[in-house]
């Protein structure tokens, strides 16, 4: 580098020719490049009348004359280009003259370089390129920026209408309004956006009137899809990303939440239509389209609840009001509702991608009608009547393993909606003994399938005690192992009958009556071995014997032939009295067996009234008196070498409804007393709604019985009312 | 309260003179007479016999509500019977002395029912008071009754309606939180039942009652109600 001062025209003189090189270049004269030797030189001239002390420091000069040459520059040669020019070619044009300032400003910057590099920051002064971008935006753009503005927004505009426009010319444009900005979105976002999207919206809003009047929803979806897509490739063609949010807000604004009520309430073609005619293809869209609009899917979720709701109590009152007979009915209603469910289960999956509203939706609907069966049974015992149709043996033989355990597990996810759900474990454990007592499960894996899946759906203390019951029935079998071998071993000791006996826990089993009938003779001794072999297993438990779950096998020894009769073990010992009398009144037999009246007129109608009669009765009526006399029916025979002597079972309905409601009772006493425990004080209202959702679980409480246990446990003095506000109570400790 | 009247002044200068005893140790010895009056006379109490002497010589019926005011400032346990301990605190806040002071006290006795603070401890001590010992509810046929003797004091339009949905629909003992409750009720909640809250935390009962006035379309009676009321 030279050192030597320079004169400051000298200097200049140098410079200024170099630039006019460089114009005529830009104009596309004829002119020879800069060899790298002349940008040398340049370079080093501007240095010279910088980088000395002053007075030969002439920084501030040349600082200013490159702003005036670039003043000049565009005034003289950029701006007239761009007069009288409109539309499109004033976009072009505008292009050209942008690309040829830009190579302006690089060159210029490059000559004058080294001022960026101290001066600038030393004075704290704009930087050269910064310094050409505001003579640009002060004399090109201020004065045009309205008329582009105008000119990209009716390109974008013939674009929608179907035109094809210079994508690459609105992105060049476009790309003029971000670098004015000079590294804000401001320019873009104020100058460009602002009017880009109000002219949108006056768009779509023009559209959506005129579409909404003449298309079916599918329709006017599909439009909006087409639309919104578009839409996001002008972003990708030539709008700035930043505008893809305001964008889509706007559109789905004047296109789908402007018209949602009008849109979705179509009458034939609208959600509830679309729903009655399953097209889900079209819910879908309806989904995909409102899913990003805050609570856009609301009035969907809702009529769907709406429908679902009147497709499930239309259901229950059709079959309601059909005349089959009662138990096929109730079969029907509960195999109908899991068909529903599987429909409108589909449709939250695959239309409305398993979105918490309409899973909600769905409950909600299906808790409305799935406890108003409409008929004497509640729906608990319903399902758990389903379950133990399809359970029990001769239930469900025609249907596969794979179609059992997918209807047990519809028929679980139903409880789901069951409001009494103690109600129906109660239920379904008395039908799950006697399955398990009578020998009637049809397949164990199915059992303990469901049960498994009722403890995921409730809990494990729902299921525990159905476990147990399970679990004794096994141990049962092995204990039977145990006695077998006991027997061997004490020959002695044998009964002469083969006795077989499943021990029970008290707890899981339901709890059953304890009678005192006298046995015959036979069947004592049976019950002494088996206790004799029980105490050299365990001394500290306690055995009684319930006797009106077992079953027995006699000979009958009728005239014609013997037949082997499965009878109950009552049912044995009123058979087995006769091997002594041969007749024999009711009110004897009463006295031999110490029954209720209640328990012999079932016992005796069943043997002498029914379909086989093996006792024969005087007088031979339909029901049985206490005046009645019975006789072995020696003449009996039929066709089988075996056959079984049904004993219909006593209705226990009402006790069972009886016994969950005292539980509920505890279950409530316990649940307030815990909440008031934690809480200390807590008024009225938030007590109940927490006890509510603390047994939430397990039932629904009825308000007045929560109210009935508060006044007990005031009166237990666990609770007293606050002396200043009766509506709030304290905890006694 | 201690203030003696002429001949009552008299008889208490007679009786320091004659034991020379001081002025209170007087006022205790005629007290302990009055108690000798009505006590039993095989027990250290007052038992019923005792009670009707007693409401003679103050000229009331025994069935007068006052008796029950009476009772409050004694702090009585139980109805039919003071201990000795319940007559003399009795005495002690009326500032009774004799028969005749007993006799005065009684129109103020009577006033107190008027003050709504006092009537609210009346009623709810009356409670405890006539419910059988040992007993933690107040039995049917009781409560009615004294339910009719406190609101003809109180004039609740509601009370004979009370006692007949009782009689109808529960038939069974009454607990102190539905006696206490039912007067907050009867305060608070106007003839119309325009201002009850349904989802409010009134006991079950009063709950029932409400629905039982409904469905036999009292409520709807409301106006006539603040007529017949001035009986």
């Amino acid at each position: 580098m030279e050192s030597k001062t320079i004169d400051f025209e000298r200097g200049w003189d140098h410079v200024y020719k170099g630039i006019k090189q460089l114009r005529r270049i830009l104009e596309g004269l004829p002119e020879p490049l800069f060899t790298s030797g002349e940008y040398v030189m340049l370079y080093s001239t501007v240095y010279n009348m910088c980088a000395r002390n002053p007075p030969h420091n002439y920084s501030q000069q040349l600082y200013d004359k490159y702003r005036e040459v670039l003043e000049e520059y565009i005034t003289s040669t950029l701006s007239p280009s761009l007069r009288g020019k409109r539309d499109e070619f004033l976009l072009r044009e505008l292009v050209k003259i942008w690309v040829n300032h830009k190579v302006m400003v690089r060159w210029l910057s490059r000559f004058f370089n080294y001022l960026d590099r101290y001066f600038v920051d030393y004075r704290s002064l704009p930087a050269l390129n910064e310094v050409g971008m505001t003579c640009f935006t002060d004399l090109v753009y201020r004065e045009v920026q309205t008329n582009i503005k105008d000119a990209a927004i009716v390109l974008i505009g013939k674009e929608r209408e179907g035109d094809r426009i210079d994508c690459s010319l609105l992105k060049n444009v476009l790309d003029i309004f971000v670098a004015v900005g000079m590294g804000s979105m401001e320019r873009y976002e104020d100058d460009f956006e602002a009017d880009m999207l109000r002219d949108t919206g006056a768009y779509y809003s023009r559209k959506a009137s005129s579409w909404i009047e003449e298309d079916s929803c599918p329709e006017y979806m599909l439009k909006c899809e087409e639309c919104l897509k578009k839409e996001r490739d002008r972003v990708f063609h030539y709008l700035r990303s930043s505008s893809e949010v305001k964008l889509i807000e706007k559109v789905q604004h004047e296109l789908l939440v402007t018209y949602i009520d009008r849109l979705l309430e179509k009458e034939h073609s609208g959600c509830r239509a679309l729903l009655r005619d399953d097209k889900a293809d079209d819910l879908s869209r309806m989904y995909r389209l409102y899913c990003k609009i805050p609570r856009g899917l609301d009035p969907v979720a809702d009529i769907f609840k709406q429908h679902v709701t009147a497709e499930g109590t239309a259901l229950v009152q059709a079959i309601g009001a059909a005349s089959n007979a009662p138990g096929v009915q109730e079969h029907v209603l509960l195999r109908k509702i899991i068909e529903l469910h599987c429909k409108y289960m589909a449709y939250v999956t695959d239309c409305f991608q398993n979105h918490n509203l309409f899973c909600n939706a769905l409950k909600d609907a299906f808790k409305v009608f799935c406890n108003n069966t409409g008929t004497d049974s509640s729906s608990a015992e319903l399902l758990a009547t389903f379950c133990d149709d399809i359970l029990k043996k001769g239930g469900s033989e025609k249907l596969s393993d794979e179609a059992i355990e997918e209807t047990l597990e519809n028929a679980v996810k139903l409880l789901a909606y069951i409001n009494d759900r103690d109600l129906f474990a109660e239920f379904y454990r008395k039908k799950l003994a006697r399955r398990l007592l009578f020998d009637r499960s049809a397949n164990d894996d199915h059992e303990r399938s469901v049960l498994s899946k009722l403890k995921q759906q409730c809990g494990e203390q729902f299921t525990s005690k159905m476990e147990g019951m399970v679990t004794d029935i096994t141990l049962s079998r092995e204990n039977h192992a145990a006695f077998e071998d006991y027997l061997r071993s004490n020959s002695a000791a044998h009964p002469g009958i083969d006795l077989t006996v499943t021990i029970l826990t008290t707890g899981f089993w339901p709890s059953y009556k304890p009678c005192n009938l006298n046995l015959p003779t036979e069947m004592i001794k049976c019950v002494e071995v088996f206790k004799g072999f029980y105490e050299t297993k365990t001394k500290h438990k306690k055995l009684t014997w319930i006797y009106s779950l077992g079953t027995c096998n006699l000979s009958g020894m009728f005239d014609q032939k013997t037949i082997e009769l499965v009878v109950s073990t009552h049912q044995a010992a009123v058979l087995m009295l006769f091997n002594t009398s041969d007749r024999l009144s009711y009110s004897e037999i009463m006295d031999q067996l110490n029954s209720t009246h209640e328990d012999l007129v079932r016992l005796l109608h069943s043997l002498s009234c029914a379909k086989y009669k093996i006792l024969s009765k005087q007088p031979d009526t339909k029901t049985i008196s206490r005046s009645d006399y019975f006789e072995f029916n020696s003449k009996f025979t039929n066709k089988l070498r075996r056959i079984k002597i049904p004993l219909p079972p006593v209705d226990e309905k009402k006790k069972i409804v009886e016994d969950v409601d005292k539980d509920r009772r505890y279950a409530i006493d316990a649940a307030i007393v815990r909440v008031m425990k934690t809480r200390k004080v807590l008024g009225y209202q938030q007590l109940v709604s927490e006890c509510v959702e603390q047994l939430s679980q397990t039932f629904k409480p009825d308000i007045k019985a929560i109210k009935k246990q508060i006044e007990d446990l005031i009166t237990r003095e666990f609770l007293e009312r606050d002396e200043e506000n009766p509506n709030t109570f304290k905890y006694l400790a | 309260m201690h203030k003696l009247g002429r001949s009552h002044r008299d008889k208490v200068q007679q009786f320091m003179t004659i034991t020379g005893a001081s002025e209170k140790a007087a006022l205790q010895a005629l007290k302990a007479n009055l108690y000798k009056r009505y006590k039993d006379p095989y027990t250290d109490m007052i038992l019923v016999d005792g009670i009707t002497l007693l409401c003679n010589d103050i000229q009331v019926d025994p069935q007068d509500i006052v008796m029950l005011v009476l009772s409050w400032h004694m702090k009585a346990s139980t109805m039919c019977e003071y201990s000795k301990q319940e007559f003399f605190t009795g005495l002690q806040a009326l500032g009774i002395d004799s028969l005749g002071k007993f006799r005065e006290r009684i129109p103020f006795m009577r006033s107190e029912l008027k003050d709504e603070q006092k009537f609210g401890e009346i009623y709810n001590f009356a409670f405890g008071w006539a419910k059988e010992k040992g007993q933690k509810s107040l039995a049917l046929d009781t409560a009615i009754g004294m339910w009719q003797l406190l609101f003809a004091e109180k004039q609740w339009p509601l009370v004979d309606h009370w006692c007949q949905f009782l009689q109808a629909r529960h038939n069974k003992a009454i607990s102190r939180d539905t006696w206490s409750q039912l007067l907050e009720f009867a305060r608070t909640v106007d003839t119309s039942l325009s201002n009850y809250d349904a989802e409010g935390a009134w006991p079950y009962l009063i709950d029932e009652f409400v629905e039982y006035l409904n469905e036999n379309g009292i409520i709807s009676n409301a106006q006539s109600m603040t007529d017949w009321s001035k009986k």
